[in-house]
């Protein structure tokens, strides 16, 4: 009886949503230097959207696609605009303290709209699992693999390769140097934020498929995206997403493997993320893989 | 009759909260959202010693007290490694880690069961189960907390703590101990959560994890920030304008699963709008050379 491959898997699956979720927030973190603590509350409205479309309205996959990357475009636009942008001139206290009402906005929001029950995404679908090597995987799990994989791979090569993406490195570098260069402080700002509320919202969307959604479930997510966030240094995307992955392998192995009678109940699973976060945070604050920064 | 010694109870029981928080939060610049956690772990100390070991009333509010204030050192230890938006996210993660052991512990706190049944204390023979007895205990306490919180703001500490927050060289540069006063910030604020909570688990006599979430921890933030960070008596004002708001809301036909989010939009759209409408002054930024 050997569950390790399986246990693997599954951590490849869970931190293939923590890296779609988190990346969002570590970009934007880089930008405006903002922690939005109502990413995770993006991921929830993205995915109750769909499931307006999707479910409740009933209109095919391609379209109810179409309708949540509109609407959520359009959620994003407006909570940072009113919500954020206003704000960061003056004190950091002040966007957390706005974002925190903002994800309270989300969360009471969606309650009053579609209720507070669990709902699913993936009804009308039959979902086998294939067996490989004694592996037990769902169509919908390898999506999540695989658009993970390529939905980062696009990132990347958008940052890295681009002149775009050159423009937002220069930004997250020094703003003002590169302000006084010409790049477009506001489009990218926006740009950037759409983008990964866009990733935020395919995340919960995955989530939905995977297993179900409620209004509440934002909170556990932001807070898993910080705690990906800081185990690779707050602001570093490569950093983030790799400890999205070793988030998802910390809990699922902890949970998972057998300590005999030191075995840890399931009910524990996200008290990882929280005492991963105070233990980085006091023993090694700058994250696992140092950012080399260059400060004027 | 009943019902506005009940909103008078619970604004009491706030009162205590939120001038608890006004000192790190509101005076000291220091985000702490783990408040609400310290409440937590008031409310379960209260419950646990008085159903399961049978301890009195003393015994209980200053075991309370006296464990929250453990639990301060710790929040106070955070704030020492760690400066800004990092404290805030300590102080999350802390207040999730506290929030996951009150569901999973369940041979302790009985998981989301909650734990009913805890008994009004019974001092020098005045029976607490009459509403308006209690309301006189409550009082006093707040009284108390609120004088000895006073006098705390306006010592060496509090000025310190003042200091501090605007501009942390300068008060270390005048030999002020800056370490020493947010410690006692933190420990005086977590013993009035304590406090507060042990009074929340006598008066409602039955507490489980829901009381205690994030929800609750911006509205007690949102009393802060109404009533002004860093004020003294306008937390006290704010507080009992916010408790008593959303009571007319109970009057209006609205099933209860729309009552509850209905309350929560209503105390974020006006944290929101407090913090829109005076986002120059309410925290100013740091003084720099």
């Amino acid at each position: 009886m050997d569950i390790l491959p399986q246990l693997l898997v599954n951590a490849l699956i869970s931190g293939s949503i923590y890296a779609l979720a988190s990346s969002g927030l570590a970009i934007v973190y880089g930008l405006l230097r903002i922690l939005n603590f109502a990413h995770g509350h993006l991921m929830m409205v993205g995915a109750y959207l769909f499931f307006f479309a999707h479910v409740q309205s009933g209109l095919n996959l391609f379209l109810s696609s179409i309708v949540t990357i509109v609407l959520t475009i359009v959620v994003a636009f407006a909570s940072l605009k009113i919500f954020v942008l206003p704000f960061t001139r003056f004190s950091f206290f002040l966007v957390f303290v706005t974002t925190l009402a903002l994800s309270t906005i989300f969360e009471s929001a969606i309650s009053m709209i579609f209720g507070v029950n669990v709902k699913s995404l993936s009804i009308g679908y039959e979902l086998t699992s294939y067996e490989v090597f004694g592996i037990y995987i769902t169509p919908v799990q390898i999506l999540i693999i695989a658009s993970a994989l390529v939905l980062l791979g696009l990132l990347g090569f958008v940052i890295h390769c681009t002149s775009f993406g050159r423009r937002v490195r220069a930004l997250s570098e020094c703003q003002h140097g590169a302000q006084a260069l010409g790049v477009g402080v506001d489009r990218t700002n926006y740009f950037i934020f759409t983008a990964g509320a866009l990733f935020a919202a395919y995340a919960g969307i995955l989530v939905g498929f995977e297993t179900n959604i409620q209004p509440t479930m934002g909170n556990a997510y932001t807070i898993k995206a910080f705690a990906a966030m800081i185990l690779g240094g707050l602001g570093n995307v490569w950093g983030t997403i790799a400890g999205s992955y070793i988030l998802g392998l910390i809990e699922n192995l902890s949970i998972g493997l057998d300590f005999g009678s030191y075995s840890i109940p399931a009910g524990y699973k996200d008290a990882f993320a929280f005492a991963i976060i105070l233990l980085v945070l006091l023993f090694r604050p700058q994250g696992l893989f140092k950012k080399a920064t260059r400060s004027a | 009759m009943d019902y506005g010694i009940h909103l008078l109870i619970l604004i009491c029981i706030y009162t205590i909260l939120a001038q608890g928080l006004n000192i790190p939060f509101g005076v000291g610049h220091l985000f702490n959202l783990a408040h609400v956690a310290v409440y937590a772990v008031g409310a379960y100390t209260t419950a646990l010693f008085s159903t399961e070991l049978g301890i009195g009333f003393w015994g209980c509010i200053y075991s309370s007290m006296a464990i929250a204030g453990l639990f301060s050192l710790f929040i106070g230890g955070i704030s020492l490694k760690l400066s800004h938006d990092y404290f805030a996210i300590g102080t999350i993660a802390f207040s999730s880690v506290i929030s996951a052991l009150l569901i999973n512990w369940k041979s302790v706190t009985r998981g989301v069961l909650g734990i009913p049944g805890i008994p009004r204390p019974e001092l020098f023979g005045i029976d607490f189960y009459e509403n308006s007895n209690f309301l006189v205990l409550v009082a006093v306490a707040m009284v108390i907390v609120q004088f000895v919180l006073y006098v705390f703001l306006r010592n060496s500490y509090g000025r310190t703590l003042r200091a501090q927050s605007e501009y942390e060289q300068g008060a270390l540069s005048l030999a002020k101990n800056t370490v020493r006063a947010r410690t006692v910030s933190f420990l005086i604020s977590s013993c009035a959560a304590g406090l507060a909570g042990s009074f929340y688990a006598y008066y409602i006599n039955y507490i489980d994890p829901s009381s205690f979430s994030l929800v609750e921890m911006i509205f007690v933030l949102t009393i802060v920030v109404v009533g002004k960070p860093g004020s003294f008596w306008g937390i006290t004002a704010s507080t009992a304008f916010l408790v008593l708001l959303p009571e007319p809301l109970r009057f209006i036909d609205i099933p209860p699963s729309i009552l509850g989010p209905m309350r929560q939009m209503l105390y974020s759209l006006i944290l929101f709008g407090v913090v829109w409408w005076k986002k120059e002054t309410l925290f100013p930024v740091e003084r720099t050379v």
